[in-house]
């Protein structure tokens, strides 16, 4: 009853896909609808915001940093409270990381301000004298990409109905409407920091990486 | 027969993939090893400003080694191997010589693009699956034409039945498809919108704890089908070929196949242990984890009884010291595996430098030994000369051996070192160390690493200097050996 | 709910029928060796004897035929 199995390469095929597949519909389907579900009051990403998420995943803070506190006394008292599944809701992609070089990042915004991420950025040894993380000066000096933030924004709100307001309509009109809100978001950082470079982009209309890389971290509670 | 008698195989593609493993291979270890010396020494970090970061270069390293070095070898030896093993020359049909050509360029090409694009930083974020969607397009376009390939080859065959090898390269195939497609499905941001932003932009389909099943399904059987089957595939060819002896237990192998398929897949959410995800699934990751024991088992004991009763060779041919000791790291490896994904293991392991350490024992001992035995054994076939140096593959060997062992054992030491630290109290319950104490510990441990990576280079440089000499200077053969390769 | 218990019934009866199958699939293994219908140990030889020019273990009998109209 096997010999069409060993023989032909098409059943064969489909056999060997039939298996592997299995796993995968039980493994993941079950839970898909619950888990999309997020915790009451989680708001979603601003733009500067998912401008500073681009530049995590960019600069790849994720090869050292998770964003997952697991259910451990020692974890909690480290990091703070336990990670539900529904914080994550509008996380595109899951940012959880599978290493931990440095320490978690996922409620960072409780205990590090504006001012020690700026010194950290620029010099992680200043705040840190052990650490071996690179400086990273060239988020000073690059700018961040708002406009593909508030593209991301838009397209989640169309696509996957995450609840943001009227004003982020994925048009070009749309966008010209709501990039001085990006701005004063982004003033707001900048009042807190003491590069004199950032301050005079930001004063330009310009929004340098580390302001909107900031705004993430400040935002990760 | 007779009209047979000037066709011959024909490996001018197994040539090209030969030519782009070794690339690279060096390549992707060149940066694995600077990523590791960053680590012991971050000044290392500004070699190359903004685009040498330990960061930056990560994904470099990682997907070089799996989609530059490994696929590059999966596919020299497929283009080898599967015209073998049917009975049947590329050669007899222009279609599938075209398609093997086309496979390889635009895969050459299609590998230059993701380079570029993952230095510039554009990059899905997701950990072995970060190419944005347009190079996602082009992955799936060399993937199919390899599909035209496979079966392509398997159409013409002469040979009826199909060799476990190619059991396992056609799963390679398929396993690969369905999980490369479904976690790289993304809404690409410029459509979506009036042409707003970032041509290259995409937002993942699907968020947060699912994403994460999603991806560590990818992530973990992509390992299977890209660093396990495959891998198994040549062994069950080059290892009896190499040493002239049948497979211990075809029954066994196919009996393996069919187990491997069905469990591993399971396994996927021992990532996630202690994570957001239902418990159920963390149980379920885990046991199944145990139970991929038996069938990882299963293949390596028939790997290593091939040798029965010629174990003699092990000591007078290199290429057979290879390919025994990577089979024999497969089975460190696939039991130190399922020990991590035990659950109270993985509080400790995860996050840790074990992971990783877990990861180069596979790869550094399992497959690349593999790959470059595999290639060893080819070079002869293909180029019609002898392999130029045996005494230099010795050295190679008990050279990167030693790199391996010091790459693992320090990795133990320094995850086991801090997944205790990390939770250590004192005596009123407070945490006994800040994060940084518990990174500054690591120093010596990464050091160690650091100097296992720059062995196991070199070790590398030597496997590709022999390699180059055996294409251009060694002697020519005037008949093709029929099972040990000859060697000076 | 329904989809979920749909779906736990669905694994579990899917999970016996795949066990069923490999069990299945070692005793056809044996039993046709047993019963000389195929020995399955020959087929280890197709990576030792894999010349272009060497014999199938199994000849095709597709590519046969276009052997002899090539032959004619």
């Amino acid at each position: 009853m096997f010999h069409w199995l060993e023989k032909n390469p098409f059943f064969f095929a489909v056999g060997v896909f039939v298996v592997i597949a299995f796993a995968g519909l039980i493994e993941i389907l079950p839970n898909f609808a619950e888990a999309s579900r997020p915790v009451t009051g989680l708001k979603p990403y601003s733009v500067l915001e998912l401008a500073g998420k681009e530049v995590y995943k960019k600069d790849n803070c994720i090869a050292c940093h998770s964003q997952l506190i697991r259910p451990f006394k020692s974890e909690t008292d480290r990091y703070g409270q336990v990670s539900l599944s529904g914080e994550y809701a509008y996380d595109r992609p899951f940012l959880w990381g599978s290493k931990r070089t440095g320490p978690d990042l996922h409620r960072v915004g409780n205990y590090r301000t504006t001012d020690w991420h700026e010194n950290h950025m620029w010099d992680p040894k200043s705040v840190v004298p052990q650490s071996i993380m690179p400086a990273y000066k060239h988020m000073f000096t690059n700018l961040a990409d708002i406009e593909t933030a508030y593209a991301e924004a838009s397209t989640v709100k169309a696509v996957f109905n995450t609840p943001y307001g009227p004003e982020i309509d994925g048009t070009k009109a749309g966008w010209e409407k709501y990039k001085p809100t990006v701005l004063e978001e982004a003033k707001k950082i900048a009042a807190d920091m003491k590069n004199k470079d950032v301050k005079d982009a930001v004063a330009r209309g310009e929004v340098p990486e580390i302001v909107a890389m900031i705004a993430y971290l400040n935002r990760l509670k | 027969m007779q009209s047979n008698a000037a066709l011959e195989y024909d490996y001018s593609v197994a040539k090209l993939f030969t030519y782009t493993t070794i690339l690279f291979g060096f390549l992707g270890m060149l940066i694995g090893t600077l990523i590791a010396a960053q680590l012991a020494f971050p000044e290392l970090n500004y070699l190359l400003g903004e685009y040498g970061t330990f960061s930056r270069l990560r994904p470099m390293h990682t997907n070089i080694v799996i989609f530059g070095f490994t696929l590059s070898g999966i596919w020299a030896t497929f283009y080898y191997v599967g015209q073998r093993v049917l009975k049947v020359s590329m050669a007899e049909s222009k279609f599938l010589m075209f398609m093997g050509k086309f496979h390889f360029w635009l895969y050459f090409v299609g590998a230059l693009l993701a380079v570029i694009t993952l230095e510039l930083g554009m990059t899905q974020g997701k950990e072995y699956a970060v190419f944005e969607w347009p190079i996602d397009i082009v992955i799936v376009i060399i993937w199919v034409s390899w599909g035209i390939s496979i079966f392509g080859l398997i159409g013409i065959r002469r040979e009826k039945t199909l060799y476990i090898s190619l059991w396992y390269y056609i799963a390679c195939f398929l396993g690969i498809a369905m999980l490369y497609l479904f976690n790289n499905m993304s809404v690409p941001t410029y459509f979506a919108t009036e042409n707003l932003g970032s041509f290259m932009h995409s937002v993942s389909m699907y968020s947060g704890t699912n994403d994460a099943l999603v991806q560590w399904w990818y992530g973990h059987n992509a390992v299977a089908f890209g660093f396990t089957v495959p891998i198994v595939a040549m062994v069950y060819y080059f290892l009896p070929k190499e040493s002239g002896q049948a497979i211990y237990s075809y029954k066994l192998s196919l009996l393996s196949f069919w187990g491997l398929m069905f469990v591993y897949l399971w396994a996927g959410s021992h990532h996630l242990i202690w994570s957001t995800v239902p418990d159920w699934m963390q149980t379920m990751g885990s046991v199944f984890s145990v139970v991929l024991i038996l069938p990882s088992w299963g293949s390596a004991i028939n790997m290593l009884l091939t040798m029965k009763g010629e174990w003699n060779q092990l000591t007078d041919n290199p290429l057979i010291k290879f390919m025994v000791l990577a089979s024999t790291f497969y089975m460190l490896s696939t039991l130190e595996g399922p020990i991590q994904a035990i659950k109270s293991v993985n509080a400790i392991a995860h996050f840790t430098d074990w992971i990783p350490g877990h990861v180069h024992d596979g790869v550094l001992g399992w497959v690349v030994f593999m790959i470059m035995a595999a290639l060893f054994h080819m070079a002869p076939r293909m180029f019609k000369r002898e392999i130029y140096s045996k005494s230099l593959m010795e050295k190679q060997f008990w050279l990167q051996t030693t790199a391996v062992v010091l790459y693992f054992t320090s990795m133990w030491i320094a995850g086991i070192t801090q997944g205790m630290m990390w939770r250590a109290v004192d005596e009123y319950g407070n945490l006994m160390y800040s994060f940084i104490d518990t990174v500054a510990v690591l120093h010596p441990y990464y050091v160690i690493r650091a100097l296992a990576g720059v062995m196991y280079l070199v070790g590398f440089i030597m496997f590709a200097y022999n390699m180059v000499k055996t294409m251009t200077a060694s002697k020519e053969l005037a008949q093709e050996p029929q099972f040990r390769s000859p060697m000076a | 709910m329904e989809l979920r218990e749909l779906q736990g019934y669905a694994s579990f009866f899917m999970t016996i029928f795949l066990v069923v199958m490999l069990y299945g699939y070692i005793i056809h293994l044996y039993r046709s060796e047993k019963k000389g219908e195929n020995d399955y140990e020959r087929f280890g030889n197709i990576a030792l004897d894999d010349e272009i020019s060497s014999d199938p273990v199994v000849p095709n009998p597709k590519a046969q035929k276009e052997n002899e109209e090539q032959n004619k």
